[in-house]
């Protein structure tokens, strides 16, 4: 996305639960763990998405440790979709920070005996919906955000894509279907990272039209950095205050702290480059 | 034999719904923006809180749909036959891989949406839904069998593909008395030199080919297959050594439908010759069913013209 887009990095009112420099510390080592733990993941199996990955890290960080709520009952629990789900190997190293999964279980991610799927499948601990096809995990999460509320339930959905996923049908079927619902209980993140398989989203089909466009449909539009734990929080806070559908758009970077593939189409670099920056990481 | 009328498919379709949407109250119905087509509207008419439609968008609908089954709700998605399949993806990535107890009903399948030609006409569905892991696939053979199966179906668990059509439902099971169960085929008509197989509408040419068939001094029993999948592979290995020789009959290609499927039966379980009466080629617009079936030569004649064949 070019520079015309809307700023990114608007803060929220601040009436939350104020966020502290601790906690942000906190955040911040767990992202940081993560994020070597993807990196490392490519010794294993050097087909993973990295790049993609590191671009979600600070949102999941912020959501696993934060905010979702797990109950008996799937009215009361909060569902995390990650629709972008070629970002699953940054979803399960956050998920192995939060205990779900085992750590050991990272390093045979795509092995025959493993565990962890080259995409997210619901007999994974933590997941909620099986991905993977691109476009599909907003209108799963209007179907869950519309029984929770039939059901009076306290569940908030969020739901995570990425820039290249707009270019699929099925997110204006769906971005369309949830504003005629008013579902006040669905958050939509979209990473702007500015890259999608083939290259620069500008070079393939731009996106830059993209928080209009969700505005003009009825969303409300919040922006953030989408590393940065003090303005995602502000944001997420601000999405909780507002009683209709919301999209936050995220600045991110691809490969986000791994300098060798960083805002490239590169999804993962050599196992080399990846040895050097985990011995000075 | 008289092809008699009744309440049309998608009528019985709609009754049924609200019957069993009185008693489930987690049973939701959604559609895209077909729900005066497929009848769906019918339910809206009673439970406007449980009944929705998403709009021309039918990718959506099926997601949206997947959603509500994870969440805990009994979704009944009711669409055209053919738009459905323009989100078989998210059927297969979505229902399928998490197996979700979701139902797809479906109307103006085959030929039956015999006005509006090839675009609207689904030849092809069975073949796509079977091959989809978790997936039973059934059809309903006319209205009777519909009041029959359908509360069947929507108890069942895991997700289904029911097959229905539109207006025409010549009465073939109507004055039967069998309990419908997934899985299970039922004989309509006893026979000893040959076995015609078919589901849906065209078990009334299975059954007329099978009368004038026994004029001419050959015994044909007559299967309704209205369970594809689960297949019951032991009822069709019992008439292939009882009969040996089949004939299918189908509203659907006879690449990958209801013969295949048997086909696929037989040759492991025992093999005998085979014909397969369907379509070949994609429709057009008529001014009923009947002149399409008629038409494309899926019908009684060519039945008895393939079970003459055989008998050489």
């Amino acid at each position: 996305m070019g520079s015309d887009i809307a700023p990114m990095g608007i803060k929220g009112e601040r009436d939350g639960i104020p966020i502290s420099i601790d906690e942000i510390n906190k955040l911040r080592k767990v992202a940081s763990k993560a994020r070597n733990n993807v990196i490392k993941m490519q010794f294993y199996d050097h087909s993973i998405h990295v790049g993609s990955s590191l671009s979600s890290i600070e949102i999941l960080t912020a959501l696993i440790f934060r905010y979702l709520r797990d109950s008996e009952s799937k009215y009361d629990k909060d569902w995390l979709i990650l629709s972008k789900g070629h970002a699953a190997p940054g979803l399960y190293a956050v998920l192995a920070e939060k205990g779900l999964i085992p750590e050991e279980e990272l390093w045979k991610i795509q092995d025959i005996s493993g565990l962890l799927q080259g995409h997210p499948e619901i007999f994974i601990p933590g997941i909620d919906m099986s991905t993977g096809s691109l476009g599909q995990g907003l209108s799963f999460g209007i179907g869950v955000a519309t029984g929770i509320r039939m059901q009076g339930g306290k569940g908030k959905v969020y739901v995570i894509m990425g820039d290249g996923e707009q270019d699929e049908g099925e997110i204006w079927e769906a971005m369309t279907h949830a504003v005629t619902r008013k579902l006040d209980n669905l958050i939509s993140f979209i990473e702007i990272n500015n890259y999608q398989l083939d290259g620069s989203v500008d070079d393939i089909k731009p996106k830059h039209f993209l928080p209009d466009v969700w505005k003009a449909v009825g969303w409300r539009t919040l922006f953030c950095d989408g590393h940065d734990f003090a303005s995602l929080i502000d944001t997420i806070e601000e999405a909780h205050k507002i009683r209709e559908p919301v999209v936050i758009f995220a600045k991110t970077l691809r490969g986000k702290g791994f300098p060798v593939i960083e805002n490239t189409k590169v999804q993962r670099a050599s196992p080399d480059d990846a040895r050097k920056y985990l011995i000075n990481a | 034999m008289m092809q008699g009328s009744t309440l049309s498919m998608r009528d019985t379709l709609a009754q049924v719904l609200v019957e069993l949407g009185e008693k489930d109250k987690d049973l939701v119905v959604m559609t895209a923006d077909v729900g005066d087509s497929t009848r769906a509207s019918k339910f809206k008419e009673k439970f406007n809180d449980r009944y929705f439609n998403v709009g021309i968008s039918e990718q959506d609908l099926v997601n949206f749909a997947a959603g509500l089954s994870a969440v805990g709700k009994k979704p009944v998605v009711v669409n055209f036959a053919m738009f459905l399949m323009r989100a078989w993806e998210q059927i297969r990535n979505s229902i399928s891989r998490m197996n979700l107890d979701v139902k797809l009903i479906v109307t103006h399948s085959g030929y039956s949406d015999s006005g509006d030609g090839s675009s609207h006409q689904a030849l092809e569905d069975i073949a796509l839904m079977r091959t989809l892991p978790n997936f039973s696939v059934v059809i309903p053979a006319d209205s009777a069998d519909i009041k029959r199966g359908l509360p069947k179906i929507i108890s069942h668990k895991g997700p289904v593909y029911y097959r229905v059509g539109r207006e025409y439902s010549p009465q073939i099971t109507d004055k039967m008395d069998y309990e419908f169960e997934i899985g299970k085929s039922y004989v309509l008509k006893e026979g000893s030199d040959l076995t015609i197989i078919g589901a849906g509408v065209l078990l009334w040419d299975a059954m007329k080919a099978a009368e004038e068939l026994e004029r001419k001094g050959i015994s044909a029993a007559v299967i309704n297959l209205s369970s594809v999948k689960p297949i019951d592979e032991q009822t069709i290995e019992y008439y292939a050594r009882k009969t040996g020789r089949i004939v299918t009959i189908e509203e659907h290609s006879v690449y990958g439908g209801v013969g295949s499927a048997v086909a696929e039966v037989v040759v492991r379980k025992y093999p005998v010759p085979m014909r397969f009466v369907g379509a070949t080629t994609f429709g057009r617009s008529a001014r009923s069913q009947r002149d399409l079936i008629d038409y494309y030569k899926v019908n009684y004649e060519t039945v008895i013209k393939e079970s003459l064949e055989l008998m050489k």
